[in-house]
């Protein structure tokens, strides 16, 4: 397999002082995002995340399994990434790379770690049965910032998602097809999003959003942040670079707060328009089983 | 959701891959990326021909025998028709994902299936076609596949064109073909029981879907009927990548 392409030392240094002169190479400001756009598929789970050139695919599915033996009141939740050439050609079928395994770790702490999906609510019979909910990330397109795009497609994914209707009386069970009662969401907690700093300069001293791929195979140390819109920290990563001041991390957290603000804000108003165009008539409320809390 | 029956496609939309391609067509839509030719490894160097790799990916869980088998199929069709012997000792890359499969309402999906999984490889292997059309790799021809089930209907038998999840369920035998541009068949697979003579009428069918008898001969002749370009999978191909050229060379 090919190996990723790594700038030139005339590019190296273009890239490098331009930063430092308070410009990037596609004019955007340092705490800018590129273009964002989130889809939703014709089925439910699916969500398509396009920031800038990258492209992140998120499905998820549900199925009914066995809990595992030493947690028999928590259903199963996992979520596998696995980067296909399709990405880039560097990537190889069945050998993680670093960059896959560092994704799927921080999706992990992120979503899995901080309860954002109540598990617990996965149940359906104690030690025997429950659901496991599984999602599915393709990476399309690579373009860097690989991390904030699944991070909020694998959100929205499992926000925009519906697993099939259950019922129980005594002791059998009962999954109602799409056709005879609508699926019901899953129990959401609260929705973490990654915010990824890269730092430039001797000391770390340059601090950007949203790295595209050539800009974060320049930079000297990262930092990603994962918060929800309340501002609850789920994790911060520095992994090894650079050291970096401690003001400045203080000042990505309050500039990730922000941001994930924004992302909420996007996401909230997303699913708001895509449940309005599938209510046709305003029949779904109706056709829902499921009890206020 | 609305099953579409008409294929759509979108080509060259993925910015890192070198051809890309969506294409939907009767509920399934697959994304298909083609990289090459590119370095290849060591040991799966060919020394007179460049190595086809096709990787399909499913929607949902990670592939097992069946995406294998699915593989295999595509790439020995893929090698007939790339013009391997122009770059030897490299590798021509096809990256298919399946994004979305048609859902029943029905019954409740399974991740894990076991069954073979033919209903797809025309949807495969189109997009396959499209990736490498964008990608610019000289092709011997391109190629045009359709599945057909034969359904039992009061003593006697209906052939079904792109037939739906629950026509496959109820059918007796399921067909996929592909043929080649220059109307050759290139591929034949089938499932089920079926008698000699049903299995030439089901080709007879695919010929007409993929290649209607009305182009006599001359076969550079597009037709301006437009009912025909959806149900036509030849001047579908055709089109889409008219289309394409027309868009990239507006500015000339």
């Amino acid at each position: 397999m090919p190996r990723e392409a790594e700038p030139s030392l005339n590019e190296r240094a273009f890239v490098v002082q331009a930063l430092q002169e308070g410009l990037r190479l596609d004019g955007r400001a340092f705490d800018q995002f590129r273009g964002l756009d989130l889809k939703f598929g014709d089925h439910y789970g699916v969500a398509d995340v396009t920031l800038g050139k990258t492209r992140v695919l998120a499905n998820v599915s549900a199925e009914v399994t066995a809990p595992y033996i030493d947690r028999p009141f928590d259903g199963i939740f996992t979520i596998t990434t696995e980067l296909s050439p399709m990405a880039s050609p560097a990537f190889e079928v069945n050998r993680p790379t670093e960059t896959e395994v560092l994704l799927s770790r921080l999706l992990e702490k992120t979503v899995r770690r901080s309860n954002a999906l109540d598990t617990e609510s996965l149940c359906l019979i104690a030690g025997q049965k429950c659901w496991s909910i599984r999602v599915d990330l393709h990476v399309l397109s690579h373009d860097g910032n690989l991390i904030d795009g699944s991070c909020l497609a694998v959100v929205a994914a499992l926000r925009h998602f519906r697993r099939p209707d259950t019922s129980i009386e005594g002791e059998t069970l009962t999954v109602y097809t799409p056709a005879e009662r609508e699926p019901v969401p899953l129990s959401w907690l609260h929705s973490p999003f990654c915010i990824t700093f890269s730092f430039y300069g001797e000391e770390g001293e340059i601090m950007l959003l949203d790295a595209t791929l050539l800009e974060e195979q320049l930079r000297v140390s990262s930092c990603i942040i994962s918060l929800n819109k309340h501002g609850e920290i789920c994790q911060i990563a520095k992994l090894g670079g650079t050291p970096v001041e401690a003001v400045s991390l203080i000042q990505c957290a309050s500039a990730a707060l922000t941001k994930g603000k924004e992302l909420s804000t996007l996401l909230d108003q997303k699913l708001a328009e895509d449940s309005k165009r599938r209510d046709k008539g305003g029949l779904l409320a109706e056709l829902s089983a499921e009890n206020e809390r | 959701m609305t099953v579409t029956t008409e294929p759509e496609a979108l080509l060259s939309y993925l910015q890192k891959a070198d051809g890309s391609a969506t294409f939907s067509y009767a509920g399934y839509t697959v994304i298909g990326a083609v990289n090459g030719p590119i370095e290849v490894q060591r040991r799966d160097e060919l020394p007179e021909e460049a190595a086809v790799d096709v990787i399909v990916r499913p929607a949902a869980g990670v592939g097992g025998t069946r995406e294998r088998h699915l593989e295999s199929l595509i790439q020995s069709t893929l090698r007939q028709i790339i013009l391997v012997n122009n770059f030897p000792r490299t590798l021509i890359q096809v990256v298919l994902q399946v994004t979305v499969a048609p859902e029943n309402d029905y019954a409740n999906a399974k991740v894990a299936q076991a069954n073979l999984n033919l209903p797809i490889l025309p949807a495969l292997l189109q997009t396959a076609v499209l990736s490498l059309l964008s990608a610019a790799l000289p092709l011997r021809a391109t190629l045009a596949s359709t599945a057909l089930a034969i359904l039992p209907e009061h003593g006697d038998r209906r052939i079904i064109s792109s037939p739906t999840g629950r026509q496959i369920e109820q059918s007796q035998s399921f067909h996929v073909f592909a043929f080649t541009s220059h109307d050759e068949l290139i591929l034949a697979e089938s499932e089920g029981s079926f008698s000699m003579k049903e299995w030439d009428d089901a080709l007879a069918a695919a010929q007409g879907t993929c290649y209607p008898p009305t182009t006599t001969g001359d076969t550079d002749v597009l037709m301006d009927d437009d009912k025909l370009v959806g149900s036509d999978l030849k001047h579908f191909t055709r089109s889409t990548m008219e289309q394409k050229t027309a868009s990239d060379l507006y500015w000339k």
